[in-house]
């Protein structure tokens, strides 16, 4: 527990001082106050330069449109920002050198590795969270119809962290591996972005992790039955690389 | 305390440690010195448990170090040559973060690094970030945590190494202090000097062999051969050839215009020394005998490579 306390306030620390916070804000929130703006403002200064036809498609954007666009650029962007902050959640600590202190003290490694994995979860969570409900708040007085709801952005970023979570232990496994934290980050980008692909296949998408961000924007009907293997596979990937990682920092040569 | 056999590690197929045993008594200073690249950080890495070992045995307070490793850490404090901290945090932050993996009492922990810190010198900037240290305030920042909590054993890797003089005094009243607390203390370093102040024995390590382990002494006793130092007007380099055709002579150490001469016979060589010497061609300026310091003997153990 002693290892796990300390790595927890070592990491808000660090979060705080090293402007981590900040970049993770940037990379979910602002997106959340910008893209809603970006749609309303978009088919105004279009307009002189569009045909009538097209123009008239482009302002008919409705408030479960502008949700699920929010949906698409947080994936993109918000992947980014998360990989490139912290990726050498790990490696970055080895090649420092700065666990050679406290793996002489007696440092738990899993306490440590568990209090990193759960610091960014809930950091990376509220700031879904946050932005979700931002997003919203402008969405309903910008936009007019469809059926988005408060209890719909709830699921759908319910969905989204549990897809970044799985994310997180993709981060923290692979930095646990590799010296170098560009290849966590690369590995992970391509892995996260190639994925989507299978939400393509309906026979095998449901057992891919990223089916979670299909169903997010599947506003109409977000749970349902198709979520119950990607859900389970999720869970069983995040418990299965964190216990990997955890295995990995016990055996590693810290000096 | 300690006790090593027959301990093996290699990096890749590099032999870094060949089999080495040693053994420290308890609330002794052992001075585990040797060249750059000899192998004595990858043996405190190991004795840390920072970093694995290939074969052989390592025995504390009696109990298998790989058996009973998280048990026997606590019992250990370590002060690597380079010490890296986390430069966002200060001196206290880093303590305060150190005890919480430590797990000690929760009660005393500020007066406990109130204390550590007065003790290193380091109270006046204890809120400051260490980032903004110098190399000697981080390594009198790394004593402090290798202190914390009063370890039974600690490893000293090059202790004095990033000191000013005082700070390397300071530091060496302050281990001789935890001679007379009964800390083990397993001391490396390249200022021989040092090791030959504090040091109750010591362990000669060259190419991850060991050497030498021995009484201090003991190993005057052994090696108690004076040397001879000679200092010529002239550069005597065409001299030396001719001191060195005497089987008396055992190795001539040159500097300048000054020699330290190693003799096989010290009474012969007593009387044969000034009647050869006043054959050549040079002035004398200077000659004296002395006893052999720890340098004497490290580096004639050394370049012996093992043949004592």
């Amino acid at each position: 527990m002693g290892s796990f306390k300390a790595y927890f306030i070592k990491e808000n620390k660090e979060s705080i001082r090293n402007h981590k916070y900040l970049i993770l804000a940037v990379g979910f929130i602002f997106w959340a106050l910008l893209d809603p703006l970006m749609l309303k403002l978009l088919p105004l200064i279009l307009k002189t330069s569009l045909p009538v036809d097209l123009a008239s498609l482009i302002s008919n954007i409705t408030r479960d449109v502008a949700f699920q666009s929010l949906l698409k650029n947080l994936f993109q962007i918000g992947t980014l920002f998360v990989v490139f902050s912290l990726m050498g959640i790990i490696s970055n600590e080895v090649n420092n050198k700065n666990l050679i202190f406290p793996y002489s003290r007696g440092l738990k490694p899993a306490g440590m590795v568990i209090a990193k994995y759960i610091h960014y979860l809930i950091t990376i969570s509220l700031f879904i969270l946050l932005a979700f409900l931002t997003n919203y708040f402008y969405i309903i007085r910008l936009f007019d119809g469809g059926v988005l709801s408060i209890s719909i952005v709830f699921k759908s970023s319910l969905l989204y962290m549990l897809y970044y979570a799985v994310l997180l232990s993709f981060l923290l496994y692979l930095s646990s591996l590799f010296k170098k934290s560009i290849v966590p980050g690369i590995i992970t980008l391509v892995l996260g972005y190639s994925l989507s692909i299978l939400n393509q296949f309906k026979n095998v998408r449901s057992y891919f992790p990223n089916y979670l961000l299909l169903k997010a924007a599947d506003i109409k009907n977000i749970f349902d039955s198709s979520l119950v293997p990607t859900v389970i596979i999720s869970f069983f990937i995040i418990i299965l690389l964190v216990y990997l990682s955890i295995s990995h920092m016990k055996k590693i040569d810290i000096a | 305390m300690i006790r090593v056999v027959n301990l093996k590690k290699n990096y890749g197929h590099l032999e870094v440690l060949k089999s080495i045993s040693f053994e420290v008594e308890k609330g002794s200073v052992f001075g585990f010195i040797g060249r750059n690249g000899a192998g004595k950080t990858t043996t405190m890495n190991i004795l840390a448990g920072l970093i694995k070992f290939n074969d052989g045995e390592i025995f504390i307070k009696g109990k298998e170090f790989l058996k009973h490793k998280q048990e026997l850490i606590k019992s250990i404090g370590y002060l690597p040559e380079t010490p890296a901290f986390y430069n966002y945090m200060n001196a206290y932050e880093y303590l305060n973060f150190i005890i919480e993996i430590i797990g000690c009492n929760q009660k005393n922990k500020d007066k406990q690094i109130a204390g550590l810190l007065e003790m290193v010198k380091l109270t006046k900037q204890a809120k400051r970030f260490i980032g903004g240290y110098s190399r000697g305030m981080k390594q009198r920042l790394a004593l402090a945590v290798a202190f914390l909590n009063n370890p039974e054993i600690l490893f000293l890797d090059e202790p004095a190494s990033a000191l000013d003089p005082e700070g390397r005094m300071e530091m060496l009243e302050i281990i001789e202090g935890l001679k007379d607390n009964k800390t083990t203390i397993f001391l490396s370093t390249h200022i021989l000097n040092d090791a030959e102040r504090v040091c109750d024995k010591i362990c000669i390590i060259d190419e991850g062999k060991i050497l030498l382990t021995e009484d201090l002494s003991r190993l005057y006793e052994i090696y108690m051969q004076p040397i001879f130092d000679i200092e010529f007007e002239k550069d005597p380099k065409f001299d030396l050839d001719l001191l060195k055709n005497f089987k008396w002579i055992e190795n001539i150490k040159e500097n300048g215009k000054k020699i330290s001469l190693n003799v096989k016979d010290i009474n012969y060589a007593k009387n044969e020394i000034l009647k050869q010497l006043s054959n050549l061609n040079n002035t004398i300026i200077s000659y004296q005998i002395r006893k052999s310091t720890l340098e004497d003997i490290f580096i004639k153990v050394v370049n012996r490579n093992g043949i004592i």
